[in-house]
């Protein structure tokens, strides 16, 4: 039954796929890096800061809405002790982001103070990356028709400011946390394990570059998967407009619906998960170091 | 057709972009062969840690594969920024 339920949505995606690109094989300056570049719709600006709407910033809302609104939503007028289906989804979503995430990372006793943190990282990230491979009618670069915009698949995470603004948040918690609970010095002090005094100074410059390296394996992670991810399946796709023949549609189409439920049933979760889980450690290794 | 200084940048650019990518997926084809191949080597071995293997082998799967995209983002700005 999921088999051929799995067989109708790649048949149905091939379907949809084809007539929009035969006819975008009329338009000649396709890029599909054009996908990602953050155009604002709207200028609002605060000293440098550029404060606009755009095509992310709208994504980013969706993510808020769907996670809190629909949450909220579910569990409106208290939990039933008999779950319904949806209650059920939602009570799987916590139980697993408390044993997975918040119980395998934090330490006890920064458990209830940083599990509601890592937990909705966990379920925010989720629903972005989630929501991204949606078709959704925002991309006001190639219109579909008049004003209406065209169909785009982008993800919130696939932005290097989002990913790392999350990421930063994370670091300086830890850091803080690491300070108020072992006091400055020996917070920094910890940071070094024991060793030979000769192979101390190498190891203070190892242990302070991994501890720099971290904001960026942590941002750039998510956020390089995501932009892959959501540029194969355009780039599959878009060669049937790159080369300007249809007949490379056969074979490119379903590459691109392989990769779009690789993807979508796949990495989305996995990075969710991931960035989770290492904010845990990151936190959890800073309260209690060398457990 | 006379070569320009702009279009060796620009071939330089392409090269960039197909040699950054392909050597920077060496290393984690290589660390996922060994990571799934060590699991099903696990799994023969006590089939009933299947589960457990299962979720540790994704995790590392995932932290492994980013590596590539590490290097093709390198190699994206090298053909788009740079």
């Amino acid at each position: 039954m999921t088999r051929r339920l799995g067989f109708l949505f790649a048949a149905l995606i091939g379907i949809l796929a084809l007539p929009t690109s035969a006819l975008a094989a009329a338009e000649t300056n396709f890029q599909p890096v054009q996908e990602f570049i953050n155009e604002y719709w709207t200028s609002v600006t605060l000293g440098p800061l550029e404060m606009g709407i755009s095509k992310l910033v709208v994504y980013l809302w969706l993510g808020m809405l769907v996670s809190v609104v629909l949450t909220l939503w579910i569990v409106r007028g208290g939990l039933r002790t008999q779950p319904g289906r949806t209650q059920t989804v939602v009570e799987l979503l916590y139980t697993f982001s408390e044993t997975n995430i918040g119980q395998s990372t934090l330490p006890k006793a920064a458990f209830a103070r940083w599990f509601p943190y890592v937990a909705s990282l966990f379920v925010f990230i989720w629903t972005l990356n989630m929501i991204s491979f949606i078709p959704l009618p925002l991309d006001t670069h190639n219109p579909l028709w008049g004003p209406i915009p065209g169909l785009t698949i982008y993800a919130a995470t696939s932005n290097l400011s989002v990913t790392l603004t999350l990421t930063v948040m994370t670091i300086g918690i830890s850091h803080f946390e690491g300070i108020r609970a072992n006091g400055v010095v020996a917070y920094f002090r910890s940071w070094v394990p024991p060793c030979p005094p000769a192979l101390k100074p190498v190891l203070i410059i190892l242990e302070v570059l991994s501890q720099v390296l971290r904001v960026i394996s942590l941002s750039v992670r998510l956020f390089a998967n995501m932009l892959a991810g959501h540029l194969l399946i355009i780039m599959c796709i878009g060669f049937v407009i790159l080369l300007g023949k249809l007949f490379v549609a056969p074979i490119a189409i379903p590459i691109a619906v392989v990769f779009y439920i690789f993807e979508w049933g796949l990495v989305a979760s996995l990075q969710a998960y991931i960035f989770a889980m290492l904010s845990g450690i990151y936190i959890g290794s800073a309260i209690e170091p060398h457990h | 057709m006379a070569l320009t200084d702009q279009g060796l940048v620009d071939a330089a650019k392409a090269i960039a972009l197909g040699l950054g990518t392909g050597f920077g997926a060496i290393g984690p084809g290589v660390g996922v062969g060994y990571l799934i191949g060590k699991t099903i080597e696990g799994v023969s071995r006590q089939p009933e840690m299947r589960s457990d293997l299962q979720g540790m082998m994704f995790l590392g799967l995932a932290l492994t594969e980013a590596i590539t995209f590490y290097a093709l983002l390198m190699s994206f700005v090298a053909f788009f920024i740079a």
